[in-house]
């Protein structure tokens, strides 16, 4: 059988690339017993540009999926770019019935419906896996004033406080909602919080020439400034220590004594309307990619965490989630119903 | 200090049997890319980036970056030949490019483009590699105060970038303006003028745009007005390029190659505000700026300069400091991640092999690009031959399929054609094309730099002018907006001299 190369198709070349591919790649179906696999190949979404953590995630399943050689037919990871994830989920709302596509997620799924603006929420998914998380991390200046958390958020309190808060997320998005929620949990008034978004990559320039404060951003993103001396990381928004050169020196919030946390949780979604039998087909898979040493391999290269859940758990995860993020918009006024 | 050993141990990898070999990979993909309208280099490094997996790193980066600065190379040749863009940092080649192919002297705008490109490329890879360490503090100077007043001064030159009623100018660039703001706002997360449709969400593609106002509006023109012979350059003419032409190009390329390569270096802007900035500055300061637009040499030297210029300076804050400064290098920055090399301020010390194979293949991939593109104009420039309506009906399809591959959404080829339409009217009226362009580039920065400046500052306005970067670069753009005011002023008072006489 024909094996497709993981290939993103930003581009039609691809798509010309990926249609000769599934002609021949197809696979007799086996459908006895209510049993279910894939019959085509998979188109594995990232609803985001190449290089992000949608992409990332997507990229890397995909390939330690066809590695480990737990599942027979190819995958293709595309692309779907625009409206924060908007765009790609209303692409996969659009596959109802064909199992063969899924999409990778992370609380924008939650956050996005939430601001109102997408017209489907994880509601309208079929959530099929959680397999991995990484965390928040809050950096200033190598020379800013605040030694740990505690330090920023009285100042913070302070109501002369000019301390300016940048992310590379929209205003309601990750980089801001990770930072309000420790925030809010320290005492400090959400809406106090002067957030500025840098969509451009300007984010980490910004707070190195002095233009900003803090930078609330992925633990990742912050490792080799810190290594270089230009910044600190105050807090992570993890629950114990990472592990890891370097970021096994990032304290939590919590050893700060503020008991919160933020994940940044990334699963897997299907379609609407898939079946039992086309869930427990990717149940299965995935938890057999969890455990292989392929994925573990992937784990540790981006310093990510084993985060695997399934079935109600996920859903009842997922349930808490949303409420909590809801909560936390609304207190920032930026809740906003879906038209 | 110069770390000849990194420089050795880098030119040891570029020259290397695989260096060479990926590197002319890089630029020949980028080549093609650039010339198909609307794939870009993005997307071009994207699909490399599973190809990479295995890879040495030095040599994956060797390679994307060959596909990015190859797209800017090849991207001119449709701009010039079609009047559609090949890659956004290619649409003001077109101002004089395309005007030059009418005249039928597509063979010699070509060459020129090549050589400008060459030089603009070949001269900012030596800045690069003298200067990277130290350019990038003051890259990293640049906050937001400092970005809306760059944007300010860019956009004064839309006065000059008029041909005829001012007016006119600044209606375009107003509408360029409003476009612009189509989408969520970055700063509030407020959706803005979507009515509604998801697809606006994420605002207009700039292709989109400029191959419907340049391309598509040609195309109009070209079946309406059937009888004249607008595309009578049946022949490409000579490719030799004079002393006099020669002598005209050498100012535009010494200077554009270093503002092309310093707008290069700071992050968010990139080869479409360096190739604008370059022609509308070369514009100003022409003896004869009434050329422009009609096929002036210089014309076509500035942007093609400064586009080139553009892409080695982007790499000083991606290599240097580890912080992507466009699209593309952020996508470069994504697939090295993925190599287990995370870019930033050591990468130097700890990584001199890559950090200097990567500049040293530059050279060797503009000798290529230069080498690849040179002999190929003869053949490229027969599709010019091609049979009007043929032509035409390719000039559709190659703009719809590069405006599907940004997007993949069918959404987008209505707003393609909406462009048409509108850039078409827009001519028909004398409405000129770029300031609207113009606008649209530096406007959607122009404001979100503005309210990121506010919303830092608390509403404080003296935050432009408190700070010596941000108060010269203000200072300059009053300085550009009153210029041609006073020079019509003093124009005006000759003229009234000889009349008196």
């Amino acid at each position: 059988m024909k094996k497709l190369v993981s290939v993103s198709a930003s581009s039609f070349l691809t798509l010309m690339m990926l249609s000769a591919c599934s002609d021949t790649g197809s696979e007799e179906a086996s459908s006895d017993q209510g049993e279910w696999s894939p019959t085509n190949n998979l188109e594995f979404v990232a609803p985001a540009g190449a290089g992000g953590g949608w992409d990332t995630t997507a990229r890397m399943a995909a390939q330690a999926f066809e590695e480990a050689g737990i599942v027979d037919v190819g995958i293709g990871v595309i692309n779907r770019e625009g409206g924060g994830g908007a765009v790609g989920w209303s692409y996969i709302a659009n596959q109802a019935g064909d199992p063969h596509y899924l999409f990778a997620a992370s609380p924008p799924l939650l956050l996005i419906p939430l601001n109102g603006q997408s017209e489907y929420s994880y509601e309208d998914f079929t959530p099929i896996a959680n397999v991995i998380a990484d965390f928040g991390a809050f950096a200033v200046r190598d020379d800013a004033p605040w030694q740990d958390l505690n330090e920023l958020f009285e100042d913070m309190q302070d109501e002369s406080s000019s301390i300016t808060v940048v992310g590379e997320s929209a205003p309601g998005s990750m980089d801001h909602v990770q930072f309000v929620n420790i925030a809010k949990a320290a005492g400090v008034d959400p809406g106090s919080i002067t957030y500025v978004s840098a969509q451009d990559g300007s984010a980490m320039t910004n707070l190195l020439n002095g233009s900003v404060d803090v930078y609330s951003t992925g633990v990742t993103e912050t490792i080799e400034q810190v290594r270089a001396g230009e910044v600190r990381v105050l807090a992570v928004t993890a629950e114990e220590r990472l592990e890891g050169d370097t970021v096994e020196d990032y304290p939590t919030a919590i050893e700060q004594g503020i008991d919160e946390v933020f994940v940044n949780w990334r699963g897997f979604f299907g379609p609407p309307d898939m079946t039992e039998a086309e869930v427990e087909y990717y149940v299965n898979a995935f938890t057999e990619l969890n455990e292989s040493e392929e994925w573990d391999a992937v784990r540790e290269r981006y310093s990510w965490d084993e985060y695997f859940m399934v079935g109600e758990e996920y859903k009842q995860f997922l349930e808490e989630q949303n409420e909590e993020m809801r909560l936390l918009l609304e207190e920032l006024d930026l809740y906003g119903e879906s038209e | 200090m110069i770390d000849f050993s990194g420089i050795l141990s880098g030119l040891q990898m570029a020259i290397s049997l695989e260096g060479i070999l990926f590197v002319f990979i890089g630029v020949f993909v980028g080549t093609f890319i650039g010339l198909m309208p609307g794939l870009g280099p993005i997307s071009a490094i994207a699909i490399m980036i599973p190809m990479t997996y295995n890879m040495d790193p030095t040599i994956a980066l060797v390679m994307m970056a060959g596909v990015y600065y190859g797209a800017i190379f090849g991207g001119s040749t449709s701009s010039i030949l079609l009047n559609a863009p090949g890659v956004a940092g290619t649409v003001a080649t077109s101002f004089d490019g395309y005007p030059m192919a009418q005249q039928g002297k597509a063979g010699k705008a070509l060459a020129i483009a090549a050589i400008a490109a060459f030089i603009g490329g070949t001269v900012s890879v030596v800045f690069l590699m003298l200067f990277a360490p130290v350019l990038s503090s003051v890259a990293i100077q640049f906050g937001p105060p400092e970005y809306f007043a760059l944007m300010l001064l860019g956009l004064t030159a839309i006065a000059s970038l008029s041909s005829g009623s001012t007016i006119k100018a600044l209606m375009s660039a107003l509408l360029g303006i409003m476009v612009v703001t189509i989408g969520i706002d970055a700063q509030t997360g407020t959706v803005r003028f979507t009515f509604g449709s998801a697809n606006l969400l994420e605002g207009i593609d700039f292709l989109v745009i400029a191959l419907g106002i340049f391309a598509l509006a040609e195309v109009c023109a070209l079946i309406i007005n059937r009888q004249k012979t607008t595309f009578n350059a049946k022949t490409i003419g000579s490719l030799k390029i004079t002393k006099e032409d020669f002598k005209e190009m050498v100012g535009p390329m010494s200077r554009q190659s270093v503002l092309g390569f310093i707008i290069g270096v700071l992050p968010g802007a990139g080869a479409t505000i360096a190739s604008f900035i370059g022609y509308t500055t070369e514009k100003r300061f022409a003896k004869n700026p009434d050329e422009f637009g009609k096929g002036s040499i210089k014309g076509l030297t500035a942007p093609e300069t400064a586009n080139n210029a553009a892409t080695s300076g982007a790499f000083v804050p991606l290599l240097s400091l580890g912080i992507p400064g466009s699209g593309t290098t952020a996508v470069m920055l994504g697939a090295l991640l993925v190599l287990n090399v995370q870019p930033g301020p050591l990468l130097m010390t700890e990584n001199p092999t890559l950090f200097w194979g990567v500049i040293m293949s530059m050279y060797i991939g503009n000798i290529f690009l230069l080498i690849l593109n040179l002999p190929l104009i003869p053949y490229i420039s027969k599709i010019l031959a091609i049979p009007r309506p043929m032509l035409i009906s390719l000039v559709v399809v190659f703009c719809i399929i590069g405006v599907y591959s940004i997007s993949f959404s069918i959404f987008d080829l209505y707003v393609l054609l909406a462009f048409g339409v509108i850039g078409y009217l827009m001519r028909m009226f004398q409405f000129p094309a770029a300031p609207f362009i113009l606008a649209f580039i530096l406007g959607g920065m122009l404001e979100q730099s503005f309210r990121q400046a506010m919303t830092i500052s608390g509403n404080d306005v003296s935050i432009f002018i408190s700070n010596p970067l941000s108060a010269t670069l203000l200072a300059l753009a009053a300085v550009s907006f009153l210029f041609p005011l006073w020079q019509s002023y003093r124009n005006k008072k000759n003229n009234n001299q000889t009349l008196s006489m």
